[in-house]
């Protein structure tokens, strides 16, 4: 069995989204697409499975056991779904109803259960107890790790014993050992003889998942090969700059070569002390978080929390901050931090910004508050890469890279000495990470202020920061 | 290259059995905390309730005796002879502070005096006022949500459509309509002019059919408005598109997911309107001469009925928590996760 696409075109009010000609995809080879954000990858693995949003028009087949179905009839291929072609979400903790015990979310998906409840709830037990969360069975979803969510989902879309798997972005969100988890259960379903089509932008994960790798740009495959190939000696030029994006490849200015020494010139070990903790401990529900952090922030330091998730590195960084009052030791901030000397970026700016106001108005506020040199907006704006007239919409019209910058303006509209960072690109592709990193950091340099990074990256913690203090949890 | 895939180490994997999600706040079990809370709520809320309505009605205007002579030998006969034996039979020359300490001596023996006007047990003279109340707003809140939760659900499944557009029409109708206006243009209609249903009274199942109507019509419009934004917000949450996607029908998808989310916040909601409905509906009470609580209160009050007041009183405030504590436990079993929010680590 394989499966075939064919002339497949996706448009948006007369405006090409996705144009791919032709695709194969055979039993025990994993195909994965990488790209940016915009490339047209996701409406690929929807257009493929029959969700598209309904405001899309589809044309072109695509071929599965020899049967072909129009893309555009989008109701034919719902019968196929968990039987024949089963689609692993995105976030896995969204995808469990948080209000049903996993066992009967896992046994919903067998054919089985629908005739006879008992044989479900057997055959959901096995397939949990193969991926090695037995235990699971009777738990609800809020109590799961995330890397126990992930093979939950993973049950519950495969347990219909569909043969055709396609996965959209399963790695985002995930720490590193999920996602070691997910690579591992992707790879049992290849070599089970089955199809897999992982949509991503995670290189790291085109490289271990193997098989072909097809590279999109603006709706079209730009290069398409063996992955060890693609991912490692690519031929065009836009599949350099996605490997040159990676975080352990940046070659910037603002990167500190530790080896040369360069550290002890820019953070200054006898300058003011911005921040000190002595011996803060943490934790919640009667687990330790963290016990006996003690450290020092100085004009020009670059600290990077590292962790996975649910370490405690936000938490510590918020106790840094003084959100958090510690359970124990102290936190002391210089004098100068107050007046909002110290900001923090967020992980996702929508949140930090008001949604039915304009950005600029938003940003005007800012500026009538603390005064910056006049023209200061406009020339960060500039340096930014960012047009002015982003200024007029709301913080809904402008992409997740452009408004992350925005927040980027905005901290450094005050003149901070300290910037907080928490995952502030954990939810950005690759070159716009690399972008929306380079702007901050370019600022960080000029400005000489210190930063927190909170990250579950490793790799951009090693980067960006000068020190690195990993949160085990 | 080849990748050799990294395997799943058992101990990479959390222990199996961990346990019901560890108790923060003592160790009580969830439903036994509510009912704890609860149940001390109950005790302050009756004492601070009681306590207010004692003071309340001393500071209130007129001479009380004159006012419960009244009630009890008609205007006419009112003397300043009466007043004093009114005043005499139920010492009310005591010092405020002496009778509050007697009533809250007769409230902890279960005792909640006679009625001032009738000299019958309190007990015995709000029997009938709580059924009937929790009668009414039962009835009214079972055809409130039998109509406009299946509504609201339809709507959703077509946000913007035309059904979606006539519920909003619906509500905005039902609640400029005032409930005594809505509940003349019934009586016209189903007493007066076809004779099918009674216009006032109470005992029979026919007597609760208007009053109760009266009451869903305006409910019903938001039930479905609630119905329908809970439903429209669940259906596009991504557990519901992985049960699509898991290969569920759309009726199992709605029977096993959609259902049951909806039922938590709609459980609250009808909680909440329930408590408007038994305290608030004294109009619609009136208008049908429905014996319930609001109306009784109405009546004590205008008597300087002090016992009666306060039972209502306390009586009304029982019924909420009561009914907050069933909407509690209902929430708890409807959706397991823990209530109180902590900053995530």
């Amino acid at each position: 069995m394989n499966m075939h696409v064919q002339g497949l075109v996706v448009t948006h009010t007369g405006r090409t989204l996705l144009d791919v000609d032709d695709l194969r995809l055979e039993r025990g080879r994993a195909v994965t697409i990488v790209g940016e954000s915009g490339s047209g990858k996701s409406l690929l693995a929807h257009a493929v499975m029959g969700t598209l949003g309904a405001g899309l028009e589809a044309q072109g087949r695509v071929v599965i056991e020899g049967t072909s179905y129009d893309v555009a009839e989008r109701r034919a291929r719902r019968r196929l779904w968990g039987r024949v072609m089963a689609l692993l979400p995105q976030e896995p903790v969204l995808a469990l109803d948080p209000t049903m015990r996993v066992r009967g979310q896992v046994a919903e998906g067998a054919a089985s259960f629908w005739s006879d409840r008992r044989s479900g709830y057997r055959a959901a037990e096995e397939v949990l107890g193969t991926l090695g969360v037995a235990g699971a069975a009777r738990r609800y979803p809020h109590t799961l790790s995330g890397g126990m969510a992930q093979r939950v989902a993973f049950a519950a879309a495969t347990i219909g014993g569909a043969r055709v798997l396609i996965a959209d972005e399963p790695s985002k969100g995930l720490d590193d050992h999920a996602r070691n988890d997910l690579t591992v259960l992707l790879h049992r379903h290849v070599t089970a003889g089955g199809i897999l089509l992982t949509i991503t932008h995670d290189l790291d994960l085109g490289r271990d998942l193997g098989g072909d790798v097809l590279v999109m740009r603006d709706a079209g495959i730009v290069e398409r090969g063996p992955a060890h190939q693609v991912l490692i000696t690519p031929s065009h030029p836009y599949t350099r700059r996605l490997l040159a994006a990676e975080p352990g490849r940046w070659r910037h200015l603002w990167v500190r070569d530790r080896t040369s020494g360069a550290t002890e010139r820019t953070a200054d070990p006898g300058g003011p002390t911005l921040v000190q903790t002595d011996r803060v401990a943490k934790g919640f529900a009667g687990r330790t978080l963290f016990s006996d952090v003690s450290l020092t922030i100085r004009p020009g330091d670059r600290l990077a929390l590292a962790g996975p998730s649910g370490s405690g590195k936000t938490t510590l960084g918020n106790v840094l901050l003084r959100l958090l009052q510690p359970d124990a030791g102290s936190v002391r901030h210089t004098q100068e931090l107050a007046g909002g000397r110290l900001q923090k970026l967020y992980q996702d700016p929508a949140v930090a910004f008001p949604s039915r106001v304009p950005i600029g108005a938003a940003l005007a506020d800012v500026v009538r508050r603390h005064r910056p040199a006049p023209g200061r907006l406009t020339s960060l704006l500039a340096a930014m890469r960012l047009d002015e007239s982003l200024l007029q919409r709301t913080p809904g019209q402008v992409s997740g890279g452009e408004l992350q910058r925005l927040s980027i303006i905005r901290a450094i509209l005050v003149d901070p000495l300290l910037i907080f960072a928490d995952e502030p690109t954990s939810r950005l592709d690759l070159v716009t990470q690399e972008e929306t990193m380079c702007c901050l950091m370019e600022q960080v340099e000029r400005s000489g202020c210190a930063l927190v990074l909170v990250t579950h990256n490793q790799a951009l913690a090693h980067t960006v920061a000068d020190r690195v203090l990993a949160v085990a949890g | 290259m080849t990748t050799v895939p990294p395997t799943l180490a058992a101990d990479e994997v959390e222990p199996a059995v961990r346990g019901p999600a560890p108790a923060r706040r003592g160790t009580l079990p969830p439903v036994a905390r509510v009912l704890a809370r609860r149940a001390l709520q109950a005790v302050s809320v009756t004492l601070l309730v009681s306590t207010a309505c004692f003071v309340i009605v001393q500071n209130l205007p007129g001479d009380m005796a004159y006012r419960i002579a009244a009630g009890r030998y008609g205007y006419d006969r009112v003397t300043t002879a009466s007043a004093d034996a009114v005043r005499a039979d139920l010492g009310l020359d005591a010092p405020a502070w002496q009778q509050l300490a007697r009533w809250w001596a007769d409230l902890a023996q279960f005792d909640l005096g006679t009625s001032l006007v009738t000299g019958g047990s309190v007990v015995h003279e709000l029997r009938l006022p709580v059924t009937s109340s929790l009668q009414l707003a039962a009835t009214a809140l079972a055809l409130a949500v039998a109509v406009g939760a299946p509504v609201g659900m339809a709507a959703a499944w077509r946000p913007g459509g035309l059904l979606d557009r006539l519920t909003t029409v619906w509500v905005a109708g039902t609640r400029a309509l005032p409930p005594f206006l809505l509940g003349l243009l019934l009586i016209m209609l189903f007493s007066v002019h076809l004779g099918w249903l009674p216009a006032v009274g109470h005992g029979s199942a026919s007597n609760v059919v208007l009053p109760a109507v009266t009451l869903a019509v305006g409910l019903s419009g938001l039930f479905a408005r609630v119905t329908r934004d809970t439903v429209a917000q669940l259906r596009g949450s991504g557990f519901v598109t992985f049960a699509e996607t898991k290969g569920l029908r759309g009726r199992a998808v709605l029977a096993r997911h959609v259902l049951r989310n909806a039922g938590v916040t709609l459980v609250a909601y009808v909680g909440a309107q329930a408590l408007i409905l038994i305290e608030g509906v004294v109009v619609v009470e009136s208008l049908f001469a429905w014996p319930g609580l609001g109306r009784t209160l109405v009546h004590a009050i205008f008597w300087r009925d002090v016992p009666v007041i306060q039972a209502a009183a306390v009586a009304l405030a029982l019924l909420v928590v009561l009914i907050n504590t069933v909407v509690d436990v209902a929430g708890l079993a409807l959706d397991p996760r823990p209530r109180w929010r902590q900053v995530v680590p």
